[in-house]
């Protein structure tokens, strides 16, 4: 029996499986007085570091800060054909409902630029049950104008469907499920996913002419993704990651992250504010039911939530850590084949060196004796041409056979 | 059913490296880990004939296999070094005392001289003394800004060209994931480096063992039967650096490769031009190396000499606040001495 996960029901109990709670703490429920405008209001939002305040101030503080985001950096041409990627999550619902609000406000506030909602259906990857689409047409109805697209993970973008003609397919397992069930780690498995959802959705973009794709990551999640990238070996990558912009995208699509100034907490009250039903639970990403220790992203997902709370302020000095470092490349650089990020141009010592040790450990005792050109044979695997960083070489090397890290389908690369 | 040695030397596999996850014999596990770290010296150009090298000792695993590997690839790849011993003495009792007998048995060991500096004559302060005064907290801010200063004095009584200090692969990759967690840009920048300092004004200091991993270093010194002190240190634990480690323990676990991909990614990250960078200069008033003015290690000195051992620590402004008010008191007390006399 697999007992990976156990463990884990030691220190904490079961204390990681509990669901939060309904209400988020810190509502005010009583009357009270608004702060902010002074008005009474039956509920009062009281976030960190904020005064108590009304639900109209706090949704305008709030949405305040998703404009601010893509207005500050002046990031977003007028008119741009946006892609917004829907998950089902909390933070997707609050990005979804605050584009919504942006629209449909006077002309002079207006954020001009049109949306368009895709849901990427992964349920088959994770083995969980299929989402309820009666759920997902109410949202189309209660969002419109925005058009509302399914596609499954793993499946070619042009089975891209509306979701008012959408019918299921019957359940055959598609290539992206074999491809990771031939990896080894689940912490490969995460990777490999993460990657292949963005080729999608930047494919799902092309196909309906979308310039921008808007992703819902709040800080919390830039904070874990970028010690994940760093526990990964992505460090020369790692600001894109967590950047408002990121430009890998194939065929010049740009993702935007205009949630990343967000907390937890703020999410929590939007959504109470708001009335809104998110149709999965946090923490239900791919492989996070087989606890803490089954793969680093598992474990750097924990760590940080764990130190938040001894250590308030954990997740806002990472975040704003990812801030300040740039990506570390050249215009002239290569790009690594699968994930799109520049390759090493120098020579670097410490991939040498992980090298080298391969060979020494080959050679042992006989490594003097032979006279053999180590440092050669590790230089010589190093500069394989295969076209992969680091980080993603370590995916390939734990398929046991064959080349996987270009897809054919669901990456149509344009 | 047994296994082989990897590298097909005959040999019955006594251990799995921890770095590749190879079975090797004994044999072929030294061969391994020496030629590594005699890669790591021979490519990043660490030494030059015939310099002078001190190599800080604590008595603990790192800084002996460093002591006794050092020594060992000096002959047989003939570095033409002076290798000599250099280690602080903070003035722990039942730590620091026993551990330098550790150091002394290895300099008649290794047949290296050995130069003891303490902080008793650096700074007229031991470290037992220290934490009567500021409590068990923040005292290893202390300890390290003054052992950092101490290993530079003791380096240029010596008159040595660098100093080899003992950080391992997994000391480096801790440091890199605390400086992130803590948002220390400066320090994110040249954790990471090889050889840091050197210039006109100081010693250059050197990280032979920066690729060894501190399971190979312990099973190293282990089979080797190497003489080394395993004590923690009495007083507490820094507990923040506690939880990067647990952590990278952790992540370990899963993945072995996890330190050396850390240390690849910290030496990958780059940084907006926005992002201050730190100025490296000289303390005005010990002139030793310092990005401040004066250095830590005179701010702190200065606190336990006047009776204000928080001076040093957290911010700066709060310290010239305390230094204020004890000014004033002193004049006010003085104006009252005065005013006596005159009766």
């Amino acid at each position: 029996m697999c007992s990976i996960g156990e463990d884990d029901f030691g220190d904490e109990g079961a204390a990681h499986a509990m669901v939060a709670e309904s209400l988020p703490s810190g509502i005010v429920l009583s009357p009270g007085d608004c702060n902010k405008c002074g008005v009474t209001s039956s509920e009062l939002y009281k976030l960190n570091f904020r005064t108590a305040e009304c639900r109209d101030c706090f949704l305008a503080y709030a949405r305040h800060k998703f404009r601010a985001a893509l207005g500050a950096a002046k990031i977003l041409p007028r008119n741009a054909e946006v892609l917004l990627v829907l998950d089902g999550s909390a933070e997707s619902l609050v990005l979804l409902d605050m584009l919504h609000f942006a629209q449909t406000q006077n002309t002079f506030k207006r954020l001009h630029c049109n949306a368009r909602v895709v849901y990427v259906e992964d349920q088959q990857v994770q083995g969980r049950d299929p989402v309820d689409i009666e759920e997902l047409r109410n949202l189309s109805t209660q969002y419109e104008p925005f058009e509302f697209h399914m596609i499954k993970l793993g499946s070619l973008p042009n089975s891209l469907q509306r979701i008012k003609d959408y019918n299921t397919s019957p359940n055959k397992t598609n290539e992206l499920d074999q491809k990771l069930h031939k990896l080894r780690s689940l912490t490969a498995r995460q990777d490999y996913l993460q990657q292949q959802r963005k080729n999608l959705v930047a494919s799902v973009a092309q196909e309906l002419q979308c310039t921008h794709v808007f992703e819902p990551s709040i800080s919390v999640d830039l904070a874990t993704q970028l010690l994940t990238a760093i526990a990964l070996g992505r460090g020369g990558s790692a600001a894109l990651d967590v950047a408002l912009l990121d430009d890998r995208l194939a065929g010049d699509v740009k993702l935007l992250r205009p949630l990343k100034d967000l907390n937890e907490q703020e999410i929590q009250f939007y959504i109470h504010a708001q009335r809104l039903k998110p149709l999965i639970q946090s923490g239900s990403r791919y492989g996070q039911e087989r606890g803490q220790t089954a793969s680093l992203q598992n474990l750097t997902t924990a760590f940080v939530a764990n130190l938040q709370q001894n250590y308030a302020s954990t997740v806002s000095t990472v975040f704003r850590t990812g801030d300040k470092i740039a990506v570390n490349a050249h215009p002239e650089q290569t790009s690594c084949v699968h994930c799109q990020s520049s390759l090493d141009s120098t020579l670097s010592d410490t991939l040498l060196a992980i090298e080298y040790s391969r060979s020494v450990s080959e050679a042992g005792v006989g490594l003097y004796k032979n006279g053999e050109d180590l440092e050669g044979l590790a230089k010589k695997r190093l500069q394989s041409e295969d076209g992969l960083c680091h980080a993603c070489r370590g995916i390939q090397a734990e398929l046991e056979s064959g080349k996987f890290l270009v897809l054919t389908s669901g990456w149509s690369g344009k | 059913m047994p296994i082989n040695c990897k590298s097909q030397c005959g040999n019955r596999a006594t251990l799995k490296r921890p770095k590749t996850g190879d079975a090797l014999c004994k044999e072929c596990f030294f061969a391994a880990f020496e030629a590594e770290i005699h890669h790591t010296i021979s490519s990043s150009n660490l030494f030059r004939r015939g310099e002078k090298v001190a190599v800080a000792a604590s008595g603990g695993k790192d800084s002996t296999v460093l002591a006794h590997v050092l020594k060992l690839l000096n002959e047989r790849h003939d570095y033409g070094l002076e290798l000599v011993l250099l280690s602080i003495d903070e003035g722990i009792t039942g730590y620091r005392d026993d551990s330098l007998e550790t150091v002394k048995q290895n300099r008649d060991d290794y047949q290296m001289p050995l130069k003891i500096l303490s902080y008793e004559e650096l700074y007229g302060w031991t470290m037992d003394r220290i934490v009567g005064q500021i409590g068990r907290s923040n005292n290893c801010t202390f300890c390290g800004v003054f052992r950092r200063q101490a290993l530079d004095r003791g380096a240029k009584l010596l008159g040595v060209d660098s100093i080899a200090t003992g950080h391992n692969a997994d000391d480096i990759a801790e440091t890199v994931l605390m400086n992130v967690l803590r948002g220390d840009t400066a320090r994110l920048r040249r954790c990471t480096d090889i050889r840091t300092g050197g210039g006109e004004d100081s010693i250059p200091r050197v990280k032979p063992l920066k690729y060894s991993y501190e399971k190979e270093i312990v099973m190293y010194a282990h089979y080797k039967k190497l003489v080394y002190f395993s004590t923690e240190c009495v007083f507490a634990p820094n507990a923040y650096r506690g939880h990067a480690r647990a952590f990278l323990k952790d992540l370990e676990k899963v993945r072995p490769s996890v330190i050396m991909d850390i240390i690849y990614s910290g030496e990958q990250l780059r940084f907006k031009d926005t992002v201050k960078k730190p100025v490296r200069g000289i303390c005005t008033r010990c002139g030793f190396v310092s990005s401040q003015q004066p250095c830590k290690a005179c701010v702190l000195l200065e606190g336990l000499n006047r009776g204000l051992p928080k001076l040093g620590i957290g911010k700066k402004s709060k310290g010239e606040r305390m230094i204020a008010k004890q000014d004033q008191e002193l004049a006010l007390r003085e104006r009252a001495n005065l005013v006596k006399n005159d009766f």
